[in-house]
């Protein structure tokens, strides 16, 4: 790419003369009053502009959030997440908005919007009251031992046997063989552990999503200690009740008790996988899961 | 156990922030409303600037697409070769 077509990309950047950022939707019900107490990106106050039950958290904003420094992207990805954070425990549960999801316009079409979606957000609110986005990476510290593999698998018995009596030549072909076997033998194994945690989570969870097992390289890893080689079993994310939060957790204790299996276990978030779209003919993203309480506006 | 949330974990989600969260549409922009949604996309940036020209910028650039831009990114390593990158946008390796 050339710098010419990136100023060009720049140049032709959005604009507009008002606009409110919005972090997220709260339900408002029951709850007195809508003073938020935190500070938004690049440290703008931050408010609630409610249309009855439904709240959206504001910022007010006159340009769009963009920047090809990286460290700068993260501080902002981190100050959106510590509002929704924060939205979350004033109000519970939010709809948590993609980072940089601007409205053109004043506080009145943001409220006009509210109004106009009001029964499907509503919906989409009391659907996920209560219940959050958790998070579960299985790594493998110790990977399983290649004989006990071998033990266990005819194919790489019988290969190893004939390695041992083969020519040099044939001997070296037998040997890929052997190599990709295992592979394979790994990978079963991974996805069959991968399959009964997923089994036993799903009795405690509304959902469950198996993700990458790579964990994609981001703007969030710039800060990410090196991988240390460990294998990654399984990378799961959950839609669960609060009150699910310590069965879920005392399945993870039995998988880490497992040896050489590690389990990291992050939460409360806020929906973000689970977040419905709205608009005429929304429907999943690629990639992701599809929105999970059929409120799609259709 | 029980989940944690502090700067460790927060890595986990930084990436969910540009990916997921609620959509709205760009259509829902034509067809239901005069409140134009200016939908940004900061994606783009990671995904690489170039990205979002080839896209003709922003008109074009729904979520499906934005879904691509990621998953290219994400996979970047696998087809590095049909994705110039921006060299300071990637944090791999």
């Amino acid at each position: 790419m050339t710098d010419g077509g990136r100023r060009d990309a720049r140049a032709e950047t959005p604009t507009f003369e008002e606009g409110r950022y919005v972090y997220c939707l709260v339900s408002l019900e029951g709850t007195d009053g809508t003073s938020l107490e935190t500070e938004g990106v690049e440290g703008e106050p931050v408010r609630v502009v409610d249309a009855g039950d439904v709240g959206a958290v504001v910022h007010d904003c006159e340009e769009i959030y963009d920047s090809a420094d990286l460290e700068r992207i993260r501080r902002w990805l981190v100050r959106h997440q510590r509002v929704v954070d924060d939205a979350g425990d004033a109000f519970g549960t939010p709809l948590p908005f993609q980072f940089d999801t601007v409205f053109r316009g004043d506080d009145a079409a943001v409220h006009a919007w509210l109004e106009r979606e009001r029964e499907t957000l509503e919906a989409a609110l009391s659907s996920l009251a209560g219940h959050w986005e958790y998070r579960v990476e299985v790594v493998r510290t110790d990977p399983v031992d290649e004989s006990t593999l071998v033990r266990a698998d005819a194919d790489l018995t019988d290969l190893r046997g004939r390695i041992e009596d083969a020519p040099e030549g044939a001997a070296f072909l037998l040997e890929k063989r052997y190599e990709r076997r295992l592979d394979e033998v790994r990978a079963r194994r991974r996805g069959d552990r991968a399959d009964r945690l997923r089994d036993r989570l799903a009795d405690h969870a509304r959902e469950v999503h198996e993700l990458e097992r790579t964990r994609p390289q981001s703007v969030g890893e710039l800060s990410a200690a090196a991988d240390d080689g460990a294998e990654t079993v399984c990378r799961l994310t959950l839609l669960a009740h609060e009150a699910a939060e310590a069965a879920i957790g005392g399945v993870l204790d039995e998988v880490a008790e497992e040896d050489g299996l590690e389990v990291r276990f992050t939460g409360p978030w806020p929906p973000y996988t689970f977040a419905p779209s709205f608009g005429e003919g929304a429907t999943g993203r690629d990639g992701g899961p599809e929105p999970t309480t059929g409120t799609d506006a259709r | 156990m029980k989940p944690t949330k502090n700067e460790d974990a927060l890595v986990d989600v930084i990436d969910v922030l540009l990916r997921d969260g609620v959509v709205l549409r760009a259509d829902v922009i034509v067809s239901v409303a005069e409140i134009p949604l200016v939908g940004v996309k900061l994606t783009a940036v990671v995904a690489g600037m170039e990205t979002m020209t080839d896209y003709g910028l922003f008109e074009e650039w729904d979520t499906t697409r934005r879904a691509r831009a990621v998953e290219r990114r994400q996979y970047g390593h696998r087809d590095r070769e049909s994705l110039e990158r921006e060299p300071s946008a990637e944090a791999d390796e």
